[in-house]
Order: C-alpha cells, then structure tokens, then sequence
C-alpha cells in the first residue's frame, strides 16, 4: 500500500508537470463551455408566452370534449399559459388567421363515434404562423390524447363484440383516455428532471472530458511498457497490482479533481446550480470509477499509447454524444434503452435529479448504471487477452 | 579455473526455454553465478540475452525450465526473490519528469526503503553516479550518458545481492562509458554479483569473472576467457625484431618450456607458444642473453571474437 501511494504520488507530480493534463482536463472544457455558450446561450433566453387556443368540438360529443378538457388542464403546467375559447370550426380558422389564436383544433362531427367504433377520424390543428414554442407544446399535447383516444378506440371495439351497451362504451373509453400518461410523460420529460441550458452545457462537457482525463493516469501505464521502465516496477518486490492499482488511482483523482473544478467553474460562471453537494460529489465520483474503468479496457486492449489515445477519443465522443453532452439525445427502437446505460447520460440524468432538488437516495437509478458499468468493464477488462503485456 | 557450483550461488539459470510463437529465442539455457562474481552473457542482436534476463528478473514466465536468485524459485508470480536483485533495463528505464534524485527516490521506496536511509543512499548513489550537481534537474534534460548512469543507479540502489545490466553502454560516448565500466568495477570489487550482457567482447574481457557466449538462444559455451580461448585450440603469437642473429637465438628459443614453434630469420622471429604474456619475459631475456639488441616486441592473442567465430562460424558484430 505504501508503494501503491509512493507510485501514484510520483505519477501525480509528473501528470501534473507535463501540463497536458491540466490543458485537457481543465483549460479546453472550459474553453469549449464558453464557446457553446455563446453560441447556443441564445436558447437559455425562451419565454413561454401566453397562448391561446380555439376549440371547436361538435356539442353532446363526451369524447369530443375530452380534447377540451385536456387544453384546458395544461394551463398552469410548466409555466404555460392556456386560454381555450370554444367556438365553432370556422371561427376558429379565422381567428388562427387574424392572429387571435395560435392555434385551432377542430374536432370534427361523429369524433366520439368514429373513436368508439375504431373507424379513422381525423382532427384538424390550424397553427398560425406567428405561433411559437408554446404552441408546439399544446399541439404535441394534443398529439399525446388522440393517441390515447385510440387506445380508447380499441378497447371500445373489443367492447361491443361482447355486447357491452353503448353509454358504458362512453366512460371505458374515456377512463382509458384519463388512465393513459400521453402528456404526463411529457410533463415528466420537461421537469425539474431536465437540466436547464447552462447546467446541461457544463456538466455535459464536464462528463465529456472525463474521459480523457482519466486515460493520462492509465496510458501512462503504456508508456512505462514502451520505456521499459514497466520492466523495472515489474522487476521490484512490489505485487503487480500495486503497480495498476496506482495507475487507477492516479485517474481517479485526477477524474474527481478536474470534474469537480469544472461543476463548480460551471455552476459560477453559467449559472448552474446542481443542488445538494454530498449528492453531487456521490455522482462525480461513481461516474468517474466507471470512465476509469473504460480506460482499463482500454489500455488491455491497446498496443501502444498511440492506439490508446484513439481508442480514448473515439469512446470519449460515442459516449460524449450518446450521453448528450452536445446537445439531448433520444433514441427509440430496440437499442434505445442502451443509451441509457451510458455512465455520461447517467451523469446528466442525476444531475438534473440533483438540480431539482433530488437527494442522495434519489439517485438510484443513476448510481446504479455508472457501478455497473463499472463492474462490468472492470470485468471485461480482466477477461480480454493483454495484447501488449510483457509476456 | 571455473568457479565451483556451490549451494550459494546467487544465481542458478536451469535449462531456461523461452518461445515466441515458432521462434525459440530461449532454448535450454544453464547458468550459474556465485557471490561477487561478474558473469558475462556475449552475443549478438538477438541471441535471447534480453529474454533469458526477463526470465531471471520474473518478468515473463519461462516455458520450461526455472530461475533460482538468492536460493529461491523465481516466478512471475513471485516478490521475495525479487529484493536481492537489481535490473538495470536495456531501455532507459527513468521517469524523464521526475529529477534524478527523485526517480531514485522513488524506485528505492519501491524496494523497500525508507526514511534517514533511504535518503543517505540517495546521496550516495548520487555521488557514485556522478550526477550529484543535477540531481535537481529533470532527467529529460540529462545528456544520453547521464541519463545512462541514472539508469544503472537505480538498478543498485538497494544493494542488491544481484545485479543485473542489459547492455548498458548502448548508445554512450566512451567517456560515460568508461565510466559506467569502472563502476561496475568498483561494484563487483565491493563483492555484488553482476550478470553482465553485451555484444562487445572487449567489456565481457575486461569485466567478466566468466563469460557464457549465447548465439540463437543457447548458450554455445562459458568459462573464463581463457578458458575460452583455449576452446579455440588457438596459441598466442610472439613477434620479435632486432638487429644481431636472431636466428642465432631461434634454437634457445625452442628449449623454452611452452613454446612450441618459432620461425626466424636474422632480423624477426615469431614464436608460437602456449601464454605469452607469462613467456614473455624469459623469451627477451633469452633473446637479449644471445647478444640481439631488440627493437620490437608484439603479442597476439586470440579474442573472444575469434572464440565466437570458431564456434558459430560467423563474426560478433556485422
Ligand atoms: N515479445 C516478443 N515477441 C516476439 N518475439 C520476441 C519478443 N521478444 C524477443 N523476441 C525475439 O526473440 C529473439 C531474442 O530476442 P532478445 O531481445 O532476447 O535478444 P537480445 O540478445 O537481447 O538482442 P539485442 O542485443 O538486440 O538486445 C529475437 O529474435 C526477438 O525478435
Ligand atoms: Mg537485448
């Protein structure tokens, strides 16, 4: 152990005198977050402006108002300002063209009984061309119902061929619609889960730059098998482990170090505030055990420092990205849920959890994912074959 | 003489074999060195020197055969032979951002030192390796022959009971390099035992108690120099010239135990005899008893290159 230390301290001392470190880890994030921010900062001005919507659904229709109803419940949620005027299709067109509304949508005659029968119907949104962010929302609310009132359809279908009568039908298809989360996912997606523009950009590169960071303290162990001074440490009375165990270490807290420079830099200069500090510093430092874990694989894999430094590249920036640190990234299809088993997107997600108030025991789900990577490139790392080894 | 293989050898190399894919860089190589003695491996580029010390240092695993340092089984899994030994690597084996006297520190921690001793070894190795004026300077910055010196101090900072260069004097201007061989001298004076590889016969003549020459991964023969060179069945020369009959002087000459032959004419005579630096005196006495005034004398041995010839069939050096 006192080796291990004694080893580690001297590789600190040099990491820290060869000044490409600092560079990487701390001078070009910096750079870049003030580069980003001016040229994305921009967005972090959005105002959700009042909006107006015109609504026009055939009376005695329950489902048809259902539509309404929705419309009118997003008022108050996130900050936006709904007003639904009920009217009829043509005023509704017109007021969309007089820049009265943002926004129409018309519900058309026979839209209950076209969503009980399972029969297509369709409803029209008109979106006047002054409309602005908070327009898309409602509409992507409204998007989020009819998909509901299709589910609505369906059971309704199924229903009538077992002969339930008709005005039970009605609240069926209606309590599939409440029960259904269309726009609560939504809600969920633009809450205090998601860091603001400034945080995101901040932890984003921060998660980013990790992973170079901590390969200086694994391909250093490279550099030692090309010097032959491995050869050397290989040749003392010192466990074999003590000599990775140093190099771990010496990523580890150049890992912490420069991740936590950057949230603080970022928080004071951006903005950013990432709440509770002891939940934060859990999440630094699982995310980086699980980016120094990379680097093991990494350095068993490589054959020189050379390769390892593109290998770090490219897994920095497959995981940079896929992570968003640029900008949000979704996936959908089969592979989508991989991305979320990125120790960067883990990163983000708790932070945002953190951000908005969220504790230590909220961040299960994130700490989890960042150990399990981990563990499991720690594994694979012990498992592949060392191709440049000594023996 | 051979030295006796005895129960103390620092060192006992048994039937080492080392393969590399088809290649047999190792193959089936004996050895053993005693306390103090400086045992010379001499080959060429790629005789297996390096790979046969990996093996003795524990840094890759044999594919048969074992390594024995201070008594004990050395393995790639094993630590406690490992403190009797000193590797000085063929690569410069330093950290080019630490000092000297900080990369010496370092390494002696890692062997195990500590404290008031461990700095006044640092000094004193300092001393010995001539860099006790940069020792506050990066390593980087250290001419080739220092940073050559650095590497050795490392290797016997600990005192190691065994000490271990591969061809240390690569590279090196023959000032840093004769330096680097008298203190390897001086060390093997102090009583370490040095196992000491090189391409160079004139350092394997002029360091080592014994000499192993390795060509293709075995070990083709050892001895002392002599030894050696009797393998060769070669003699050594004498050349003498003068003024007065020295053919006159030829047939005292030949009555001189150990020499076997001499041709003369009145001017030079060459004698073919057994140890001509022993011979040599009571020839010029005899020559000189004969009335011939001598203007030159010239001894030729056979070297290790010629040793290495006669057993390969190939020169040392390309
Ligand atoms: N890791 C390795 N993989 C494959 N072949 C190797 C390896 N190490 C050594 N060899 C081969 O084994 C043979 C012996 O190499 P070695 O380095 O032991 O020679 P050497 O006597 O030290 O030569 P030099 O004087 O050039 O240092 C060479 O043919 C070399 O190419
Ligand atoms: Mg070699």
């Amino acid at each position: 152990m006192r080796q291990l230390l004694a080893l580690a301290a001297s590789d600190l001392r040099m990491r820290i005198r060869d000044r490409s470190v600092l560079i990487f880890a701390l001078v070009v994030p910096l750079a870049l977050m003030f580069v980003f921010n001016l040229v994305f900062g921009n967005t972090d001005d959005i105002e959700i402006e009042p909006v107006t919507v015109a609504v026009s659904a055939p009376a005695g229709d329950d489902l048809a108002a259902v539509v309404g109803e929705v419309l009118r419940s997003l008022d108050g949620m996130d900050g936006l300002d709904v007003t639904v005027r009920e009217t009829t299709a043509d005023d509704g067109r017109r007021q969309v063209e007089d820049g009265d509304a943002a926004l129409a949508v018309l519900v058309p005659e026979g839209f209950g009984e076209a969503a009980r029968t399972g029969d297509a119907v369709t409803v029209e949104a008109v979106r006047g061309d002054e409309a602005g962010l908070e327009a898309d929302v409602v509409l992507s609310a409204v998007d989020g119902v009819l998909d509901q009132l299709g589910t609505g359809a369906v059971t309704a279908r199924a229903g009538l061929a077992e002969g339930i009568p008709p005005d039970q039908l009605a609240a069926l298809a209606e309590q599939a619609t409440a029960g259904g989360p269309a726009y609560e996912l939504r809600q969920g997606e633009a809450s205090d889960e998601q860091l603001d523009a400034g945080a995101s950009l901040v932890a984003g590169q921060a998660g980013l730059f990790l992973l170079f960071t901590v390969s200086f303290g694994v391909t250093s162990l490279l550099v030692d098998r090309e010097t032959g001074t491995l050869a050397r440490l290989r040749s003392m009375p010192i466990p074999a482990w003590t000599i990775v165990g140093s190099k771990a270490l010496v990523s580890f807290v150049l890992g912490v170090v420069s991740t936590s420079v950057l949230l603080l830099a970022g928080s004071f200069f951006f903005d950013a505030d990432f709440g509770s500090p002891p939940a934060v510093a859990l999440l630094v430092v699982c995310v980086v055990a699980a980016a120094t874990s990379v680097m093991f694989l990494i350095a068993r894999v490589a054959r020189t420092s050379e390769q390892a430094g593109i290998a770090t590249s490219i897994v920095a920036v497959v995981l940079g990205i896929g992570g968003g640190a640029f900008f949000p990234v979704s996936a959908t299809g089969r592979f989508a849920p991989l991305l979320d088993l990125n120790p960067v997107a883990a990163l983000l997600r708790g932070l945002g959890t953190t951000s908005g108030g969220g504790g230590v025991a909220d961040l299960g789900v994130p700490i989890a994912i960042m150990l399990g990577f981990a563990a499991t490139t720690w594994v694979l790392s012990r498992l592949v074959p060392d191709r440049g080894a000594l023996a | 003489m051979t030295t006796v293989p005895s129960a103390h050898d620092v060192l006992v190399v048994d039937s080492l074999v080392r393969r590399f894919g088809d290649l047999t860089a190792v193959d089936g190589v004996s050895f053993r060195i005693a306390p103090g003695e400086t045992y010379g491996l001499l080959g060429p580029n790629g005789a297996g020197k390096t790979t046969t010390i990996s093996m003795i240092a524990g840094l890759i695993a044999a594919d048969s055969g074992t390594v024995k340092v201070a008594g004990q089984r050395m393995t790639p899994a094993t630590t406690e032979p490992r403190r009797h030994l000193g590797l000085v690597p063929q690569e410069l084996a330093i950290y080019p951002e630490l000092s000297a006297r900080e990369n010496l520190t370092l390494f002696g921690r890692l062997q195990g030192l500590s404290g008031k001793a461990l700095s006044a070894r640092v000094e004193e190795v300092l001393e010995l390796i001539g860099l006790a004026d940069r020792a506050k300077s990066l390593s980087k910055e250290y001419s080739g022959g220092m940073k050559r010196r650095l590497n050795i101090g490392i290797g016997l900072l600990h005192q190691p009971t065994l000490l271990i260069l591969d061809e240390p004097t690569v590279g090196v201007d023959p000032q840093s390099r004769n330096q680097i061989l008298e203190s390897v001298e001086a060390l093997s004076a102090d009583g370490m035992a040095v196992l000491y590889t090189t391409h160079y016969m004139e350092e394997a003549e002029r360091l080592c108690d014994r000499i192993g020459i390795i060509d293709t991964g075995r070990l083709q023969a050892e001895g002392t120099r002599d030894e050696l060179i009797r393998l060769t069945g070669g003699v050594d020369t004498i050349r003498l010239s003068g003024s007065g009959d020295l053919a006159a002087a030829a047939e005292r000459l030949r009555a001189l135990e150990g020499v076997e032959r001499v041709e003369a004419d009145r001017r030079t005579a060459t004698l073919t005899v057994r140890d001509a630096p022993v011979l040599v005196a009571s020839v010029v006495g005899t020559v000189a008893g004969s009335g011939v005034t001598l203007a030159d004398v010239e001894i030729s041995r056979p070297d290790l290159e010629s040793v290495f010839l006669h057993l390969t069939g190939k020169a040392l050096r390309d």
